[in-house]
C-alpha cells in the first residue's frame, strides 16, 4: 500500500524514523484498528492512531456525549454534546485525517455481535467502561486471534497490558473472573481527567509498535501507574495453563455475554432487594429495616431515601458497630456496587443477613421514584 | 521483617486514603493478617472464605506474582495489591 505525495508530507516525521520509514507508514496505511469504548481512553488513542496514519479506524460506543464527559474525553468538543460518541468522533478523527477511513459502530458489544464486527479488524484497543465488556473483548480476541491492548482506570491509578495470541497471558489469565459492581466506576469514584490521557496514549503506542513490528511489546507484563506519585510499576504475568479461554483445556469457546454471579458478588447471607421489593419492605412501617446510605456525604446531601442514615464506605469500618447486629439493615448507594460491598463487610462483622438495594438509588429512581435526585 | 504494601485504589477506602502502608510478616499469610489488624475488613476483600485469592485481585511480592498466600515476604519486599480496574 503506498503512500502519495500528500501522505508523505504528513508523515514526514514517521518516515524520519529509521524504525518506522516509508514500510512501517505503509503498514500503518493497510491497518485495521478497532477501539472499544470512546471514552476516557478511547479518546486519546483514537486521536494518535487516526493522526498517526492508522488506514482503518473503528469506533464502538453506543453512548451519547455528556457534559460530565468532556473533563476527560477529549475526543468530543462542547458542540458535540448529546451526539452519538460513535458518530461524534468519526467526524473529528475525519477532520483530523482525511487520508484515513473512520467507521463508527453505534452499538453495544454483545455476545451475538462481538465476533462478527472484530474479525473486521486486526487489532483490538479496549477502553470499555466495563468488565464485562473486558472479558467480552478479551475472550472474542483470543477466539479470533487478534491482538489486544487492553487499559482501565480509576481515580489516580491506571493499568494496562497488551494480549498477542500465542505470545503470552490474555486478560482472563491476569484476572480469570470478576463482576462490575465488585469496583467502583469512574462515575461513583471520579477520575483524574488526565489520567486516561497517559493510558490511552500508551494503548495507541502498543498499537504502532505492534503493527510496525518495532520494540517489545508490553506482553507477559502489567503496567500499572500511579499519578499521584508519578510512578509506574511493571508485574510479569504468566500465562495461565487452566485459563478458561486461552488455557490447555478452555471451557469459553464462545463469546459470553456475562459473568455468572461469582460467591465473591454475591456472598452468602447477602439478601439482595428490587426496588419494589425495597418499597414492600418500607411500607410495612412498625417492621421497616435501618437504610444505611454508604455514598459519600455530598452524594447524601443530594438527595437520599428518608430516613436513610449516612455511612460513607471510607467510615464503614471504623462506624460498623453503629449497626444494631440483628437489624437486618438494607445498604444502599448509587448503583448497587459500593452497597454491596458494605454488605460483604457488614457480614463479616458480624450483621446478620444484610441487604443490598440492587441497582441502588438510580434503580430506586427508575423504578419506584423519578423525582429523587441521584448525585 | 517490615515491608511496604502498596494498596490498590478501590481498597484504599480501608486504608484512609493511603495508597501505601508498612506490613509486617515473613510471608504473604502474616502480611495480609497484619495489614487486618489495622485495616479491619481489608483482608476479605482480598482473599475468600477458603483462603484463596479472589479472582479480580493480583498479589505480588515486588515484580513476582503470588498464586497462594505462602510466598515468602522478605525485609524491604514491596507487596503490591492489584485489582481488577472497570474504568474508561
Amino acid at each position: 500500500m503506498t503512500l502519495s505525495a500528500l501522505e508523505r508530507a504528513r508523515y514526514q516525521r514517521h518516515l524520519s524514523l529509521q524504525e518506522i520509514g516509508a514500510a512501517g507508514q505503509e503498514k500503518l496505511k493497510a491497518a485495521r484498528v478497532v477501539i472499544v469504548g470512546a471514552g476516557g481512553l478511547g479518546s486519546p488513542a483514537a486521536l494518535y492512531l487516526a493522526a498517526a496514519g492508522c488506514g482503518t479506524l473503528g469506533l464502538v460506543d453506543f453512548d451519547r456525549v455528556d457534559v460530565s464527559n468532556l473533563q476527560r474525553q477529549v475526543l468530543f468538543d462542547t458542540a458535540a454534546l448529546e451526539q452519538m460518541k460513535a458518530e461524534a468522533g468519526r467526524a473529528r478523527l475525519a477532520a483530523l485525517n482525511p487520508e484515513i477511513r473512520v467507521v463508527s459502530h453505534a452499538l453495544e458489544l454483545k455476545a451475538a455481535n462481538v465476533r462478527a464486527l472484530l474479525a473486521d479488524y486486526d487489532l483490538v484497543v479496549d477502553g470499555s467502561d466495563r468488565l464485562s465488556t473486558r472479558y467480552l473483548v478479551n475472550d472474542a480476541c483470543v477466539l479470533l486471534g487478534r491482538p489486544l491492548v487492553s487499559a482501565a482506570i480509576h481515580r489516580f491509578e491506571g493499568q494496562v497490558m497488551t494480549y498477542v495470541p500465542g505470545r503470552g497471558p490474555c486478560y482472563r489469565c491476569l484476572f480469570p473472573q470478576a463482576s462490575d459492581g465488585m469496583v467502583a466506576n469512574c462515575a461513583e469514584a471520579g477520575v483524574l481527567g488526565v489520567l486516561p490521557g497517559v493510558l490511552g496514549t500508551l494503548q495507541a503506542t502498543e498499537a504502532i509498535k505492534l503493527i510496525t513490528g518495532v520494540g517489545t511489546p508490553l506482553t507477559g507484563r502489567l503496567l500499572t501507574y500511579d499519578a499521584l506519585e508519578l510512578r509506574f510499576n511493571e508485574f510479569r504475568v504468566e500465562r495461565r495453563r487452566d485459563c478458561a479461554v486461552c488455557g490447555d483445556a478452555p471451557t469459553i469457546t464462545e463469546p459470553r455475554d456475562r459473568e455468572a454471579p461469582s460467591a465473591s458478588a454475591a456472598p452468602d447471607g447477602v439478601r439482595r432487594l428490587t426496588p419494589q421489593a425495597l418499597r414492600a419492605l418500607l411500607a410495612a412501617g412498625a417492621t421497616a429495616p435501618p437504610l444505611i446510605d454508604v455514598r459519600e456525604r455530598w452524594e447524601y446531601d443530594t438527595g437520599h431515601l428518608p430516613g436513610a442514615v449516612n455511612i460513607p464506605m471510607s467510615e464503614l469500618p471504623q462506624r460498623i458497630a453503629e449497626i444494631p447486629r440483628a437489624s437486618q439493615p438494607v445498604f444502599i448507594c448509587r448503583s448497587g456496587g459500593r452497597s454491596m460491598r458494605a454488605c460483604t463487610m457488614a457480614l463479616k462483622s458480624g450483621v446478620a443477613t444484610p441487604a443490598n438495594l440492587e441497582g441502588g438509588l438510580l434503580g430506586w429512581a427508575a423504578d419506584v421514584d423519578p423525582t429523587l435526585p441521584v448525585a | 521483617m517490615s515491608c511496604t504494601v502498596r494498596i490498590a485504589s478501590p481498597l484504599q477506602s480501608y486504608t484512609a486514603g493511603a495508597a501505601r502502608v508498612d506490613g509486617r510478616g515473613d510471608t504473604l499469610a502474616e502480611v495480609l493478617g497484619d495489614l487486618e489488624q489495622r485495616f479491619p475488613g481489608i483482608r476479605f476483600r482480598m482473599i475468600d472464605e477458603q483462603g484463596r485469592i479472589r479472582p479480580h485481585m493480583r498479589l505480588f511480592v515486588n515484580t513476582d506474582e503470588a498464586r497462594d498466600l505462602t510466598a515468602a515476604v522478605h525485609g524491604g519486599d514491596t507487596v503490591h495489591v492489584i485489582c481488577a480496574l472497570s474504568g474508561g
